[in-house]
């Protein structure tokens, strides 16, 4: 138990961030609370590196949430965001749910490819390709109207 | 791409700050439920008999004498497979008023010993861009289909590409598309590095960038792990070659890198090729050349081509080509003739 209450408190808040980015701030605490019931009904099969694991969990409950509502939390964005940030969001919704869910992974919640595989439930190698892709398309959108934001994106550093 | 996904970052939405006293309640309450069994546990009790009479019979089968078999080895993976992404910028326009193209595609290789099978131009575009913010002069010529090179012969095509099938069956292993070095083996090549760099070296001359190119081309290859290993310490022993130690490229892939400085392009000069490969594999993650001065408006650092590896694996199955392409057809180019 004390080995639970470690993971718990350790992964709650990044548990918590991916809720609400994915299902909105007012289902977060609930889809947090019920990851880390089921977490700790099957934590015989919780791995060392618990994060990627909880996260999976949480996916499903949010998929399943989405699938018994048909409209959906907006996020609620600070006002003072720049024109880029809110042009990157704009573009970013503009992809399908699979591609966000990748980008997102990585750019929002921190994870290793090799920890969003796992959460993906896919392999790494997988995994890469489909970021790759991802980031390509999203490359796209931004593309569009502005093609000297992209040129600033080839610096190699 | 690796700015992109820091930009993508900046945009991360709020992150909710978390309820201390639910948090502890929560777990509170989560701790007094109960938990799964240990699934093992359950199926042994369950299955117990079913087991004593599995391992009955299995005992039987064990002691009992075996007619004489002749046993088949799994057959080994047939080809060595590529899928490689190339992007690479053009200088096109008029030369007092230049703007640029993006080139961008996707390579399907198979190699076997004496077959090669690739899919050149797929999911390829060319796209203009300003080299100047605010600068639409692809627009303002009005959008044309070709554009001419800057210092070069030829015209450059927008739009997307068209992918292309070539098979070939020739002996031995050709090491790219545009390489004319040809190993008969890539089993007996020395896996130590200066031996590499002789071995090497018969084949291309005693031209360090040359070498370099073939070691890197070799590390990509259906090599043993120790020869990989060894062209990657070769390159770094070549003259004028540095080693660039552990860098993050492509936003996540953590790698250590070396460079070598490259001849001029008809476009560009002051040109490095780096790459960066896994150092736990050994296999390359990323090649590319790199401007180290801006040119035409464009940073030093900036990746002028660029190949990443999203795929190198030993496969057992037939090359997948698309179906309505023809074989061996006419490629069709995006650089075409003035």
């Amino acid at each position: 138990m004390e080995e639970f209450s470690v993971v718990y408190r350790e992964c709650y808040p990044r548990v918590l961030a991916y809720a609400a980015s994915h299902a909105g701030s007012r289902l977060a605490e609930d889809i947090t609370s019920e990851t880390f019931t089921i977490a700790w009904r099957k934590s015989g099969q919780m791995p060392s590196n618990a994060l990627p694991w909880l996260l999976g969990i949480a996916r499903n409950l949010v998929r399943a949430a989405h699938r018994q509502t048909t409209t959906y939390e907006l996020t609620d964005f600070p006002a003072d965001d720049d024109f880029a940030v809110i042009e990157l969001r704009a573009a970013l919704s503009s992809l399908s749910e699979a591609d966000q869910e990748v980008l997102t992974l990585i750019a929002w919640h921190g994870l290793a490819a090799a920890e969003a595989a796992q959460v993906l439930g896919c392999t790494t190698a997988t995994f890469f390709v489909r970021l790759h892709r991802a980031r390509r398309r999203l490359q796209a959108a931004l593309w569009t109207p502005k093609f000297d934001s992209a040129r600033e994106s080839w610096k190699t550093s | 791409m690796e700015d992109l996904m820091k930009d993508l970052a900046q945009a991360r939405p709020p992150v909710p700050e978390v309820d201390r006293d639910r948090m502890e309640r929560d777990l509170a309450r989560i701790v007094t439920l109960p938990q799964e069994r240990p699934v093992r546990k359950q199926l042994v009790r369950r299955f117990a008999p079913l087991l004593v009479i599995g391992a009955v019979i299995v005992l039987a089968v064990v002691l009992l004498p075996a007619p004489p078999q002749s046993v088949q080895p799994a057959a080994p993976p047939k080809w060595w497979h590529e899928l490689t992404r190339q992007t690479s910028l053009m200088i096109v326009g008029d030369p007092a008023d230049p703007y640029a193209v993006y080139l961008d595609s996707k390579t399907d290789r198979w190699l076997a010993a004496n077959q090669q099978v690739t899919v050149v131009q797929k999911d390829g575009d060319v796209t203009p861009f300003s080299l100047q913010r605010g600068g639409n002069e692809w627009e303002a010529a009005g959008k044309p289909e070709t554009v001419p090179q800057v210092g070069g012969n030829h015209l450059v095509r927008i739009g997307p590409m068209k992918p292309a099938v070539q098979k070939t069956a020739v002996s031995g292993f050709q090491m790219s598309l545009h390489s004319q070095a040809r190993l008969d083996s890539l089993e007996s090549l020395p896996a130590e590095p200066q031996e590499l760099r002789k071995a090497l070296e018969t084949i291309v001359g005693n031209d360090a960038y040359r070498i370099g190119s073939l070691a890197m081309e070799l590390i990509s290859s259906n090599v043993r792990d120790d020869q990989r290993r060894a062209a990657f310490e070769l390159i770094k022993t070549l003259d004028g070659a540095r080693f660039l130690g552990e860098l993050t490229v492509l936003s996540e892939r953590r790698g250590i890198g070396v460079a070598m400085a490259a001849p001029p392009t008809f476009q560009f000069t002051d040109v490095e090729t780096q790459l960066v490969i896994n150092p736990e594999t050994g296999l390359p993650i990323i090649k590319r050349d790199v401007i180290t001065t801006p040119q035409h408006g464009l940073a030093a650092k900036t990746a002028i081509s660029q190949v990443e590896y999203l795929l190198l694996e030993q496969v057992a199955i037939e090359p997948i080509v698309p179906q309505d392409v023809p074989v061996n057809g006419e490629v069709e180019s995006p650089i075409i003739e003035r």
